[in-house]
């Protein structure tokens, strides 16, 4: 249950990677040479593990179309692990080497396999291979935060911090816990609580400053709408809490482990399951002890009747401009006020847009500076009627062709919705400010927030061939 | 630039790539560096800490030896005692780097005294329970000495099995969130304490009661790594009846407190405690119980990781058919839950493919689809073009298996749908998809032609799309190629790819010939050489279309040498073709044309020789000409496919085999002869002639390349075994190459001939050092066997040690002693009073043992004395060092020891003169001044 190393790589476009962070364990590694004996593959000095990563990855020679070690068809790239040719094809493998990528930075460790080298064990089997992943994780949350990429001098900072931080949760190569989330450098440790009672492992400090207890529900809507009877729209929900919830069913419930006991009839509902009748629909308890950073209590997914907004997309061709036709309709079940809706219309495979004969009964039009983008911002409401439309032609001007894109070719087109709720949950699922108990001596306010956002929300054209989106809807 | 930076710089360059930064340098140097900074007084933490990571990472290779390893542990030790109490992290830093050092070079292992004090004090640290005594702001002291001990246990299993006891109380007492090391520290000790235990043939139940209750000192045995009991076929077990009631109840409490661990401690414990009762029949596996739908609801793919070990272990005596059921449904929903990362959704697929089942119909190991995956329950792992492409190859490679398996009706829509799903793919591709979506997309079509190659239908469509393809974008011939090569490898029956290939073969000659561009063509022809491969395929239309596109273009005046290159790699493999004779005509014809009207000689020549080959020799015998052997095969390797075009190891096979056995090695020639020449010369006593000797002796190294060199005699001899065929090697050309760079490249050597039954020749090897630091020599030989083949071999590697590199002082013969120890005595005095400025004096004493010291100084210092004076027991000797270094010792015979004083004009060389000295004194014993 070890790591033998840890790596930080960067990889900007048209240069080669470079090691920003590594750390090896030499007393994990002394255990892999004994139990490998001599099939042993020491790892590579740090100089040459940004090639050998970025081969694995796909992530050399971009120029060239084909390149053997790197696109072999037989190489399987299914798998969390990927092995490094250490010695090019047929030669020596280092295996497995972990690898998560976040922009232009490459998180990778090798756990430590500890099990007989002949043949090579399954990757269930090595329980260093979750604790890697897990650590790995946390690694990519403190590195770069929850959004995106961190500025270059926030992720000099954090990674100069690494060396004490591993200090702490990984000092000799075997994880005790995973690094701080969003650089946050862990603060004082707090004294022992009194009595007999033991402080948390995962609490290392106290809370300081005002009791408040803030609920945030954010849900988010997935939508494939295609507007053709031979094809199923199709539409979920899932969501993250930090407090429970009462509503419709919620399925396929994750929770944070801090989280002290569970009803058993929470878990059992499962989107995955065919008999989802008898399904369990709250209210959800849940008893835990919160952690002091901010913490996702429990995440799940939801089906619900409807699709919030249920779209149509017609786009037809004529001579050598396009007839769009997009009609929006807002399910009454919703509450019409956002905090911001827009359509996307990108046109793929054209040349730049000319000029726009397009009218739309809600909202504006613009068109991006790029000229492959209608933005159809329909603000804070939908009319009375719930209903919006957008009606004209585009026509395609110059001889400069905008962006390409594989998927979206003939009439194969789509627009994307993104919007936001405030106050608003699909499944139904609230948490109810009065029944948030807090055992405690001071009194904490107690403040709860909910909110719809959506993600990948897709129309496609009804004219045109759209791809399939989920198994479910064919068998 | 700051000492700060500097060391920064040196650090990372050392981290960055070890072998690199050594060769300008020696392990033992930096080493010596290192510790020598941590010492000082004026330098920072922080700065400390970056030199500790040195060591931190690398201890081996600045320890190469257990006894280096132990005299650095101690330097960090007594480092670590004067390290103030405020420099918490760095004391954390040094402590870890001790615990690696004593680790990893086997002075744990070996039991060492060092490692035993070491020990102890982590033990004493650990002991403060609640920082009752040092106080909160030594806690990560504590910490980190938890997690050495647990290093240490782990690395020597067994270790703290006699301390259980006190552990016990030390974690009963423990309630900050150090609780959490004290916890995982004894479970893992308990662990081991009860696997050593299963060894044992008979357990009495006192012995299994004191267990627990031991509270002795570390327990030292040569145990191996432990593997985890899910890697061994069969569990070691305790025997039935001992009493457990006490180990019960510690199992239920650690339990109990699991909760209060991070989700990754947690998940060692558990894994320790499944094997704890694994072991013991005497515990039951229920309980786990109460901790079980924690687990199964948990986020973290650590703890369901955990969970499905303990499913492995269990199966049926924890895990209800319901449990087994509701399992897999938390798997399979966990693979496709929008609110985790991909890495773990990829992870939690290959749970499902290794899940333990409790009636397991296969146990091979391999990937094998749960029994209970039915094509409803994996339907929301259908994958999709939306999918990234490591999700949509794990899913594809699921649902082939799922449906492979299904029942007809099911599996009908299943494999239609992912069917589509391929196609759908292709069309991407089709549309100019990028080079990663291609890349993505043959390994789609190559896991779905593996599932499902059988269903003739659907395989016959994919060839038609992918020719269709082709025939738009042949810049995808290299993908077709590998994926025809890779099917052909993992089907028995190479049917589909040979269907791909005709098919694409088609495709080419179909082309129009505008198409035909020297661009697409040379696309074409990589094809076209893959086809003629194909004993099943006809080859008539390739060579007609390649007779017809030279005669038609204008390639053969513009005479590229590619193409050309081309084109003969395409009738090489058609030389082989089983069906050539039905060709055969055709063939000549094209070569001939080849060879008359393309405009590069080269090509010309190679055609002819085609030609000639074809129309000269039998098929049998041509393809044996042609046949390139695998690697190593004798027969094959000397064959003329090495002049052919187009083969691939053009530059090996040529002329050279290789073996990869040491067949020649080189001896060192032990003498001493050549350095007694000075003693004898001394009649030629100068006149009294009133010369400085030390301006004499500087003029000299003013003429480029004096005493710059060390000659180094050696035999070269046969290696222990070796084939009879290498009894007799001529030509032999040896090529030398040092490891580091502190030695200028030595030119090759030429020796005529080795025979085994002859003396062996004698080879000295010029040395001409930068720094005259000991080194090693790799070296390998190229020579001819009697049958006139060349071969490579590498000989084992020479070790030049430290005192190989010594010359007397390299001043004329005819110098009286005492111009020598003028000279002498001017660079000691020098030396002392710091000039140069890498000038040191240091003091080393023995003991003189059996062995007397005149003896002493006659076998090692012979060459080298300056001064001789037996009667008073006083010696100068002195080494010269090329380029320009000077040893010189001056060695007194007190009473009770012999003091060695040291004087150099390079510091940089102390460490070896003190390990050479510690070397020949070896049975006396000695102790070291630093100066």
């Amino acid at each position: 249950m070890s790591i033998r190393a840890l790596w930080v790589v960067s990889h900007e476009k048209g240069e080669s990677g470079k090691v920003r962070f590594s750390r090896r364990f030499p007393t994990v590694e002394f255990r892999a040479k004994s139990l490998a004996g001599s099939q042993y593959v020491a790892v590579p000095e740090d100089r040459v593990i940004p090639q050998l990563l970025l081969t694995e990855l796909g992530l050399v020679d971009a120029d060239k179309s084909y390149v053997d070690i790197r696109d072999d068809c037989a190489r399987q790239h299914r798998s969390p692990a990927v092995e490094l040719l250490i010695d090019g094809q047929g030669g020596r493998t280092l295996w497995p080497v972990l690898t998560v990528t976040q922009g232009t930075l490459i998180l990778a460790c090798l756990p430590l396999v500890e099990a007989p080298p002949e043949p090579r064990p399954p990757l269930p089997s090595l329980a260093s291979v979750s604790q890697g992943l897990a650590f790995l994780s946390g690694l990519q949350d403190f590195l770069c935060g929850s959004g995106g990429k961190p500025e270059p001098d926030v992720l000099a900072s954090r990674l100069g911090a690494l060396p004490s931080v591993l200090l702490q949760v990984c000092p000799l190569g075997r994880p005790l816990d995973i690094p701080p989330p969003s650089g946050l450098v862990p603060s004082a440790v707090a004294p022992s609580p009194g009595g007999a009672q033991k402080q948390p492992a995962w609490k290392a400090g106290v809370h300081r400053g005002r009791a408040v207890v803030s609920v945030a529900l954010t849900e988010k809507v997935r939508s494939m709408q295609y507007g053709k009877s031979s094809r199923q729209d199709i539409w979920d929900v899932y969501g993250v809490l930090t407090l429970p919830p009462n509503g419709s069913p919620l399925q396929d419930i994750l929770v944070h482990p801090c989280v002290t006991s569970l009803d058993a009839s929470i878990l059992t509902a499962c989107s995955v399951d065919e008999n989802d009748g008898s399904a369990f629909s709250g209210p959800y308890k849940f008893p835990f002890s919160p952690p002091l950073e901010l913490f996702r209590l429990c995440s799940y997914t939801s089906q619900v009747p409807v699709p919030p907004i249920l779209g149509s997309y017609q786009l037809k061709a004529e001579e050598n401009h396009l007839k769009v036709n997009v009609v929006l309709k807002l399910h009454e079940s919703v509450k019409n006020s956002f905090e911001y809706c827009e359509a996307h219309i990108p046109f793929f495979n054209q040349n730049l847009i000319g000029s726009v004969e397009v009218k739309v009964s809600s909202g504006q039009l613009e068109v991006s500076k790029e000229k492959n983008l209608l933005v159809w911002v329909l603000g804070q409401k939908f009319p009375k009627s719930r209903e919006a439309t957008l009606e004209g032609s585009v026509h395609f001007s110059g001889t400069v062709t905008g962006p390409s894109d594989p998927l979206c070719t003939g009439l194969t087109a789509y627009v994307k919705l993104y919007f936001r709720v405030p106050d608003l949950t699909l499944s139904g699922c609230c948490v109810d400010q009065h029944s948030v108990q807090v055992y405690s001596s001071a009194k904490p306010r107690i403040v709860t927030t909910r909110e719809l956002v959506s993600s990948e929300y897709y129309i496609w054209n009804s004219t045109g061939d759209a791809p399939v989106s989920s198994g479910y809807t064919v068998l | 630039m700051t000492i700060a930076d500097l060391w920064d710089q040196r650090i990372s360059a050392f981290l960055l790539s070890p072998s690199q930064f050594l060769a300008t340098s020696t392990s033992e140097i930096f080493l010596a560096e290192l510790l020598h900074e941590l010492r000082n007084d004026k330098i920072n933490d922080q700065l400390k800490i970056l030199l500790v990571s040195a060591l931190l990472e690398h201890p081996t290779i600045l320890c190469p030896s257990a006894s280096v390893g132990e005299e650095t542990a101690l330097e960090l030790l007594s480092i670590f005692s004067q390290t103030p109490q405020k420099s918490i992290s760095l004391k954390c830093n040094v402590m870890l780097a001790i615990t690696n050092v004593i680790i990893c070079t086997s002075c744990l292992a070996t039991h060492t005294k060092m490692a035993e004090d070491w020990l102890d004090l982590l033990f004493q640290t650990i002991q403060d329970t609640n920082d009752y005594r040092c106080g909160q702001s030594q806690q990560p002291l504590r910490a980190t000495a938890c997690d050495c001990l647990r290093e240490m246990e782990t690395c020597s299993p067994g270790l703290l099995s006699q301390k259980l006891e006190a552990l016990y109380l030390l974690k009963q007492q423990e309630t900050s969130v150090l609780h959490q090391s004290y916890c995982i520290l004894y479970t893992l000790g308990l662990k081991n304490a009860i696997r050593i235990l299963t060894n044992q043939k008979e357990v009495t139940d006192f012995e299994f009661k004191s267990i627990l209750g031991g509270n002795e000192g570390f327990a030292w045995r040569t145990n191996q790594n432990f593997l985890p009991i899910n890697m061994i076929v069969q569990v070691p077990q305790l025997p039935q009846g001992l009493d457990c009631k006490e180990l019960k109840s510690i199992m239920s409490l650690l339990l109990e407190e699991s909760y209060l661990l991070t989700p990754i401690s947690q998940s060692s414990l558990m894994r320790d405690l499944v094997e704890v009762v694994a072991m013991v029949p005497g515990l039951s596996p229920t309980l786990f119980k109460s901790q079980l739908l924690r687990l199964f609801g948990t986020a973290e793919v650590v703890l369901m990781h955990a969970t499905l070990f303990m499913k492995d272990t269990f199966t049926d005596s924890l895990f209800t058919a319901e449990d087994e059921n509701f399992l897999l449904k938390r798997l399979v929903g966990s693979a496709q839950h929008p609110l985790l990362r991909i890495p773990e959704k990829l992870f939690y697929m290959d749970c499902i493919l290794h899940f333990p089942e409790n009636r397991p119909i296969s146990s091979s190991g391999e990937e094998c689809l749960p029994v209970l995956v039915t094509p409803r329950l994996a339907a929301s792992l259908l994958p999709t073009v939306f999918n990234d492409s490591a999700t949509m190859l794990c899913r594809l490679n699921l649902l082939c298996l799922v449906h492979l398996e299904a029942d007809e009706g099911e599996a009908d829509k299943g494999i239609a749908y992912l069917f589509d799903h391929i196609m759908a793919l292709l069309k991407i591709v089709d549309s100019d998809g990028s080079r990663e979506v291609v890349v993505t997309s043959f390994r789609a079509l190559f896991i779905f032609l593996k599932h499902f190659n059988g269903m003739e239908e659907l395989s016959e469509k994919l060839i038609d799309k992918l020719r269709d393809i082709y025939s738009r974008h042949c810049r995808l011939a290299p993908n077709l190629i590998g994926l025809a090569d890779r099917i052909q490898e993992c089907l028995d029956d190479p049917i589909w790819s040979v269907k791909l290939l005709r098919g694409l073969q088609k495709c080419i000659m179909e082309m129009p010939p505008l198409q035909l561009t020297i661009h697409n063509l040379s696309w074409h022809l990589k094809v076209l050489k893959r086809v003629a491969k194909e004993g099943q395929i006809t080859q008539r239309n390739t060579i007609y279309l390649l007779l017809n596109v030279l005669i038609n273009s204008n390639l053969c005046e513009r005479g590229k040498w590619q193409i050309g290159n081309a084109v003969l790699a395409v009738c090489r493999n058609l030389l082989e073709h089983p069906s050539i004779d039905q060709v055969f005509i055709e063939l000549a014809d094209l070569l001939q044309y080849i060879s008359v009207n393309y405009n590069d000689t080269d090509i010309k020549d190679h055609a002819r020789f085609y030609y000639t080959l074809l129309t000269n020799l039998s098929w049998e015998k041509l393809t044996g000409v042609l046949a390139k052997g695998p690697d190593g095969g004798r027969a094959k390797e000397r064959s003329h496919s090495a002049i052919m075009a187009e083969s691939e190891g053009i530059a090996s096979n040529l002329t050279v085999c290789k073996t990869e056995r040491h067949v020649l090695q080189l001896i060192k020639i032990q003498d001493k002869v050549s350095q007694s020449t000075s003693e004898s010369s001394e009649s030629l006593e100068d006149t009294g002639e009133a010369r400085n000797w030390l301006e004499v002796y500087q003029e000299q190294f003013q003429t480029p390349g004096f005493g710059s060199e060390v000659t180094l005699r050696y035999n070269l001899t046969h290696a222990e075994e070796t084939d009879p065929l290498f009894d007799r090697v001529f030509s032999i050309c040896l090529h030398f190459e040092f490891k580091d760079s502190n030695y200028a490249k030595v030119s090759d050597i030429h020796v005529p001939c080795v025979f085994r039954d002859r003396k062996p020749p004698e080879v000295n090897v010029q040395l001409k050092p930068f720094q005259p630091y000991p080194t090693t020599l790799c070296f390998s030989a190229m020579f001819t066997t009697q049958d006139g083949r060349s071969w490579h071999s590498q000989l084992p590697d020479v070790s030049i040690s430290f005192p190989e590199i010594f010359l007397p002082l390299p001043i004329a013969t005819n110098a009286s002693s005492a111009c020598r120890e003028q000279v002498f005595d001017h660079i000691w005095e020098s030396a002392a009073s710091g000039n140069p400025d890498k000038s040191a004096i240091s003091l080393f004493c023995f003991k003189p043992g059996d062995e007397s010291l005149a003896d002493l100084i006659k076998t090692h210092f012979q060459g080298y004395l300056i001064t001789d004076q037996q009667s008073e027991r006083f010696w100068k000797v002195l080494f010269f060092l090329p380029p320009m270094c000077h040893v010189l010792l001056r060695i007194t015979q007190a009473e009770d020891a012999v003091q060695v004083s040291i004087a150099t004009d390079n510091w940089e060389l102390l460490p070896f003169v003190n390990s050479y000295l510690r070397n020949i004194t070896d049975d006396c014993s000695t102790t070291v001044t630093d100066g």
